[in-house]
C-alpha cells in the first residue's frame, strides 16, 4: 500500500505515511486515510519520508486534509520532506499554513 | 462383429414425444432418404468413387444415429472410413450388410409405427 | 431485455441440414423451446437464408453436397460483421483435425449426433447470453465513441472561447513575447495582459491545480476581473485581492491557482511584482545581471480574504531590462531520458545567452532542444516583457468604445477620503470613471488618469506621509522609501485627500479643473521651480509629467492644494495625439 496510517497510543494523533509519488493516483487513498478515522483524533502527522514526488495535486490534497481537520484551527504537522518535496512546499509558502518539519 | 442393437428403443421414445404428431413423417422421411442413400452409396460403389461414398456414409451415419439405428450408424462409420482411405475392395460385403441391416430397421420402425 | 438475460427470449435460428429427417428432429426440438426456425438444406442456401432473415444464431451441418458447412460459416460471419452471431455446427465428425476445421472456419461450438435435447438448450442459452453480451458491450462502446467525438467537439468550442477571453488583452503588444502552448488552457494554464489608463501594463500568469474542463472554468472569472478591474485603473493589489476572494469563493477546498501579476509602469520605469506558488521569475538587467523573484505567497484562492497578503515587492527597472515568468510546466519539460528540465535549465540557457539572443529566445530555444522538440505537447507557459522608454504602450483609449449618448457638459463633483480609507481604497478607478462620461475626455482617458494619479500619490506619499522623494534616487533609499510608505499608512489618523473635479463647456471644447487638497503639512512651493526634464533619479518625475500633461500647476495655501487645468478640443476629441493646452510651466498665486 502507498498510503499507510497509524494511531498514537494515546488514539489522539494519526499519522499518513505516503509512499512513492504522491499525486492524484493516491488522491482516494489518502482521503480514506483521515476520513476514516474516528472523533477522537485531534491531530494529523503527515510523514513524506517516502515520499518521493508531490505534485499540485497532492497540495491540493494537503488542503482538503486542512479543510476537514478544522480548517485554521487544523493542527497538522508535515514531516521529513527531501529537498525536491521541500522545495515545491517552499514554493507554494505551504509553511504558512502547515507546521513543516 | 457389431453388438450394437438394431434400433434404441428409448431413443424413439423420446423422439415420438419430441416430433408429437410428425412422428409417421419423420419416420417415412428418413426411410425413403435412407433407401436414396444406399443406392447412392451403390453407384459410387460401382463408378469407384471413393469420395462419393465417404461423403454419402456420413450423412447417413448421422441420419442412423438421430433415429435410433446405432448398428446401421456403426456400418456406416466403417463404410466412410474405408471411403476415406480408398479400401474399396472390402465395400461390397459392407453395403449388403448395410442393406440386410436397413431391411431389419425398416420392420423395427414399422412395427414401432403400428403400435 | 429481462428475460433475454435470463436465456428465454425467442430466437430466430437457422439450421442446415442436407438430411431431411436430422432437420425435422433439430426444428422440432428447436420449436418446443419456443425459437423461430429458418431452415437450409445445403450451405449456398445457408448463406442466402442468412441474408433474408438475419437469424441470431446458426446451426450448420459440417458435410454437405455443394457448399459445404466450412464455406458457408465463413460467408455467413463475412456477412455478420461485428454483430455476433453464434455459429454452431452440427456434426457426427469423430476426428479432431476435422472439428478443428470447424472452428478454424468461424464456427463456435458443436453439436454431435445423435441430439441431445438437454444439451441443445444449455448450448442455446448460453450463447444467446454471450450474443447478448456482446451486442451489450457494443453498445456501450459506441455511446463511449459519441461521447468521446461530443466531448472533443465540446472542448473545441470551448478552447474557441477561453482563447477569445484570455486573449482578448494586449499580448500581442511588442513588448510582450510569449509560449503558450494550445490546449495549455485545458490544463489549467493562463496568461492575460492588459493596459492600464496610465500607459502602463498588467500581465497575470496562472497554473490551476488539476487538469481538464475543472482547472480551465477558473480561467473565466479570473479572466473577467482581471481584464475589467486592469483597464479601469485598480492597482494589481486589488485585482489580486478580488481575484483571491473569487476564487475562494468558488473553487473546492482542494483547488488554487499559483500565480503571478506583474505591474509594469513604463513612465517611472518601475514594476510591481506579485508572485503567489509559481517558480521564480527573473528580471534580467541590460547587462545580463539577473535578479530572482521567488514565490513569496500562497496561491491564489486559498486564503480568506482578511489573511490573503496582497502586498507587491516594488522593483526598479531600466529600459531595456526583461521580465520573465513561467509556470510549473517549464522546470517540468521532460528529456527523452526523463530528466526534468527545472531552474537549473533556466539558469543554463539565461547564462548561455548568446549576442543578440533575447532571453525568451534562450530559453524557448534550450527547452526544445532538451525536450527533443516536442515542446508543443507539453503544459507549460512562458511569458516575458520588455521595458522601454515612458508611453511604450499606447492607444489603449482607441479601444475604448465611444458611447453614442451624450455626456453631462457643465458638472462639479468632490470626492474626499480619509484615514485608514487611504491606504486600504484607491479613489481613481471611481474619479476616471465619472470623467469618463465627458465624450470628448473619453479618448483621454490615459492622461487623465494620470494626472489624478500623480496628484493622488504626491498628495498621499509626499503631502500626508512626508516622505522625501530624493531617497528614491539611490537603489537602497528605493526600498526604505516604500518599506516607509507601508509603515506610515497604518497609523495614519485625521487625515484627508479631496478631490474637486469641475467640468465645462468652451467655445473651443471642454475644461476639466482638478483640485487635490490634502491635510498635510504642505511644503514650500515657491522653491519648487520648473523641474527639469532630465531630472535627478526619479524625485520628482510625477510633477514632470503632469506638466508634460496640462501644463500650469497652481499651488495654494501651504502648498497643500493643487490645481490643474486640462482644457480639450473639439477638433481633437477624436484624435489619439497630445492635447493642445497650455505650454508647460509653473504658475504662483
Amino acid at each position: 500500500m502507498p498510503i499507510q496510517t497509524r494511531r498514537s497510543e494515546d488514539g489522539r494523533t494519526l499519522t499518513i505515511k505516503i509512499e512513492g509519488r504522491f499525486d492524484f493516483s493516491t488522491h482516494q487513498a489518502f482521503r480514506d486515510a483521515y476520513e476514516h478515522g474516528d472523533q477522537e483524533v485531534k491531530g494529523y502527522v503527515v510523514d513524506l519520508s517516502d515520499t518521493t514526488y508531490l505534485d499540485s495535486s497532492a497540495l491540493g490534497m494537503l488542503l482538503l486534509l486542512r479543510d476537514y481537520a478544522g480548517g485554521d484551527n487544523a493542527s497538522i504537522l508535515i514531516e521529513n520532506c527531501n529537498s525536491d518535496v521541500r522545495r515545491i512546499l517552499a514554493i507554494s509558502n505551504f509553511e504558512q499554513l502547515f507546521a513543516i518539519r | 462383429m457389431n453388438d450394437r442393437p438394431h434400433l434404441d428403443e428409448e431413443a424413439l421414445a423420446e423422439l415420438q414425444d419430441v416430433m408429437d404428431e410428425e412422428f409417421d413423417v419423420l419416420i417415412h422421411t428418413y426411410l425413403s432418404d435412407s433407401a436414396e442413400r444406399i443406392s447412392s452409396l451403390r453407384s459410387a460403389l460401382d463408378e469407384g468413387d471413393a469420395d462419393a461414398l465417404s461423403r454419402t456414409a456420413h450423412s447417413f451415419k448421422g441420419s442412423c444415429l438421430n433415429i435410433g439405428a446405432p448398428r446401421l450408424g456403426a456400418l456406416c462409420m466403417e463404410v466412410e472410413e474405408a471411403g476415406r482411405a480408398s479400401r474399396l475392395s472390402a465395400l461390397e460385403p459392407l453395403l449388403a450388410s448395410i442393406e440386410s441391416e436397413f431391411r431389419q430397421v425398416r420392420q423395427g420402425l414399422e412395427r414401432f409405427l403400428a403400435d | 431485455m429481462e428475460d433475454a438475460q435470463s436465456g428465454n427470449q425467442p430466437l430466430r435460428i437457422l439450421i442446415a441440414d442436407d438430411s431431411d429427417s436430422d432437420r425435422l428432429i433439430l426444428q422440432a426440438m428447436l420449436r418446443r423451446l419456443g425459437h423461430e426456425v429458418v431452415e437450409a438444406a445445403n450451405g449456398g442456401e445457408a448463406v442466402e437464408r442468412f441474408r433474408h432473415a438475419s437469424p441470431q444464431i446458426v446451426l450448420l451441418d459440417a458435410v454437405m453436397p455443394g457448399m459445404d458447412g466450412m464455406e458457408a460459416a465463413r460467408q455467413i460471419k463475412a456477412l455478420a460483421g461485428e454483430r455476433l452471431v453464434p455459429l454452431i455446427f452440427l456434426t457426427s465428425l469423430s476426428d479432431a483435425d476435422a472439428l478443428a476445421r470447424c472452428l478454424e472456419a468461424g464456427g463456435d461450438d458443436f453439436l454431435t449426433k445423435p441430439y441431445n435435447r438437454v444439451i441443445i438448450e444449455a448450448k442455446i442459452n448460453a450463447f444467446n447470453r454471450m450474443r447478448l453480451m456482446h451486442e451489450t458491450l457494443s453498445h456501450q462502446r459506441d455511446l463511449i465513441h459519441e461521447q468521446h467525438r461530443k466531448l472533443t467537439e465540446e472542448q473545441e468550442v470551448a478552447k474557441r472561447v477561453f482563447e477569445n477571453v484570455a486573449h482578448t488583452g494586449c499580448l500581442d503588444a511588442g513588448s510582450i513575447r510569449y509560449h503558450a502552448s494550445p490546449m495549455s488552457i485545458f490544463n489549467g494554464d493562463i496568461l492575460f495582459a492588459c493596459p492600464r489608463p496610465d500607459g502602463g501594463i498588467q500581465i497575470l500568469i496562472g497554473d490551476f491545480t488539476g487538469h481538464g474542463l475543472p482547472a480551465a472554468i477558473g480561467a473565466m472569472p479570473v479572466a473577467e476581473i482581471f481584464y475589467g478591474m486592469t483597464s479601469k485603473g485598480f492597482s494589481a493589489s486589488d485585482v489580486l485581492r478580488e481575484i483571491n476572494q473569487k476564487l475562494k469563493r468558488i473553487l473546492p477546498a482542494g483547488m488554487f491557482c499559483c500565480a503571478a501579476l506583474i505591474q509594469a509602469d513604463f513612465a517611472l520605469n518601475q514594476v510591481q511584482v506579485w508572485n503567489g506558488g509559481l517558480p521564480d521569475g527573473w528580471i534580467i538587467r541590460g547587462d545580463g545581471e539577473r535578479l530572482a523573484m521567488p514565490s513569496a505567497h500562497l496561491p491564489l484562492g486559498v486564503l480568506d480574504s482578511h489573511r490573503f497578503d496582497a502586498a507587491m515587492a516594488i522593483l526598479q527597472t531600466s529600459p531595456g531590462d526583461t521580465l520573465m515568468f513561467m509556470t510549473d510546466g517549464v522546470l517540468e519539460a521532460a528529456s527523452a531520458d526523463g530528466d526534468m528540465f527545472g531552474d537549473a535549465g533556466v539558469s543554463a540557457a539565461l547564462q548561455g545567452r548568446r549576442d543578440g539572443q533575447t532571453p525568451f529566445e534562450a530559453v524557448i530555444d534550450r527547452l526544445c532542444e532538451f525536450s527533443g522538440g516536442r515542446l508543443e505537447q507539453d503544459d507549460l507557459t512562458l511569458v516575458t516583457l520588455q521595458m522601454a522608454e515612458g508611453g511604450a504602450l499606447e492607444g489603449l483609449s482607441d479601444r475604448l468604445q465611444l458611447s453614442a449618448l451624450e455626456g453631462p457638459a457643465e458638472w462639479r463633483c468632490t470626492y474626499e477620503i480619509r484615514d485608514r480609507t487611504l491606504g486600504q481604497f484607491s479613489p481613481l478607478p471611481l474619479l476616471l470613471h465619472i470623467c469618463m462620461e465627458v465624450p470628448g475626455l473619453r479618448r483621454r482617458s490615459g492622461e487623465i488618469y494620470t494626472l489624478l494619479s500623480e496628484l493622488y500619490t504626491n498628495a498621499l506619499e509626499h503631502g500626508i506621509l512626508g516622505l522625501p522623494s530624493e531617497w528614491k534616487a539611490t537603489a537602497e533609499g528605493f526600498g526604505r522609501y516604500y518599506e516607509e510608505r507601508e509603515r506610515r499608512l497604518n497609523d495614519i489618523s485625521e487625515h484627508y485627500i479631496r478631490f474637486s473635479l469641475t467640468h465645462t463647456m468652451t467655445d473651443y471644447g471642454g475644461r476639466l479643473v482638478v483640485v487635490c487638497e490634502d491635510s498635510g503639512h504642505g511644503f514650500d512651493y515657491h522653491q519648487h521651480r520648473q523641474p527639469s526634464g532630465s531630472g535627478h533619479g526619479y524625485a520628482g518625475r510625477g510633477l514632470m509629467l503632469l506638466h508634460r500633461l496640462a501644463g500650469p500647476l497652481t499651488f495654494r495655501e501651504r502648498g497643500n492644494h493643487v490645481e490643474i487645468v486640462y482644457d480639450w478640443h473639439f477638433s481633437e476629441a477624436g484624435k489619439t495625439d497630445d492635447a493642445a493646452v497650455h505650454k508647460p510651466g509653473v504658475s504662483h498665486e
